[in-house]
């Protein structure tokens, strides 16, 4: 996992570690590189007009470090290949306003940059295996409701990243999105 | 066979521990794991909704499985329900 020198994929626990831009954008700076972008997904105080107090993200890491490998590698395919990638998602109890994801995306012009990171991201939020319980100020908490992994109708990161690796192509399962409720609100 | 189920999400609040053991017939494959998780379900998880199973998948360490599949010879799966990163 994660062989590829220029990609730079984390899974820090946010009781160890935040999430840090800064370091983000220093492993994808190059000097050949003119561009450079930068998302950065927090936990908010309002989703579907309720009072947020803060998220419980979990996560399997052996298939989401798969996952985000795969992002960047089809980011590479379709945009590079010159291009530095970070993917760091965090997980545990976090506050609003805590960092919950971050991808950066260095290259030598913007368009290489800004979909990269923007394909990237999409692919985390939508294939990656990882789940929020949201806590409301009211002291209610609830699981977001997200994309099953199970739908015949879309290929995804992780089963091409399967297929990648030898699987046999009729054991795996593409995915397919469905609407968000909560992050970026796209 | 011995299975050991891992629970991601939802489920994970399902079962002590996020674990659930199932004993099944040697022969079973993933079709049967899916049948058995059901059973357990209506019996011991007032909150169990058999669409969440429906719309969640199974897998290895490595790799999404289809039901299909044969049960991986450790008995190790996980279950994961739709996924909400970001």
């Amino acid at each position: 996992m994660q062989n590829n020198p220029c990609f730079q994929l984390l899974l820090p626990a946010i009781s160890e570690q935040a999430l840090d831009p800064a370091a983000a954008l220093e492993f994808v700076a190059d000097a050949d590189f003119g561009a450079t972008t930068l998302f950065l997904g927090r936990v908010r105080a309002l989703n579907l007009g309720r009072a947020v107090s803060g998220i419980s993200y979990s996560l399997f890491a052996p298939l989401v470090l798969r996952v985000f490998e795969r992002a960047c590698c089809d980011a590479a395919a379709a945009f590079g290949p010159q291009l530095r990638l970070h993917v760091s998602h965090s997980h545990g109890q976090l506050q609003v306003g805590d960092l919950a994801v971050v991808v950066a995306a260095g290259a030598p012009h913007r368009d290489q940059a800004f979909r990269a990171c923007r394909k990237i991201i999409e692919i985390v939020k939508h294939q990656a295996p990882i789940w929020k319980k949201e806590h409301y100020a009211d002291g209610d908490s609830e699981w977001s409701e997200g994309c099953a992994l199970c739908s015949p109708a879309t290929p995804s990161a992780l089963s091409t990243a399967q297929a990648a690796t030898q699987t046999t192509a009729a054991t795996t399962t593409p995915l397919a999105r469905a609407a968000d409720t909560h992050g970026d609100g796209l | 066979m011995k299975i050991q189920l891992t629970l991601f999400g939802c489920f994970s609040e399902f079962e002590p521990g996020a674990v659930l053991e199932l004993d099944l017939a040697d022969a079973a494959n993933l079709t049967d794991v899916r049948a058995a998780i059901d059973d357990y379900g209506r019996r011991h998880w007032p909150r169990y909704r058999p669409g969440l199973l429906g719309a969640s998948v199974l897998a290895s360490e490595s790799e999404l499985l289809c039901d299909e599949a044969a049960v991986p010879a450790d008995g190790r799966l996980v279950l994961l329900p739709p996924v909400c990163g970001g």
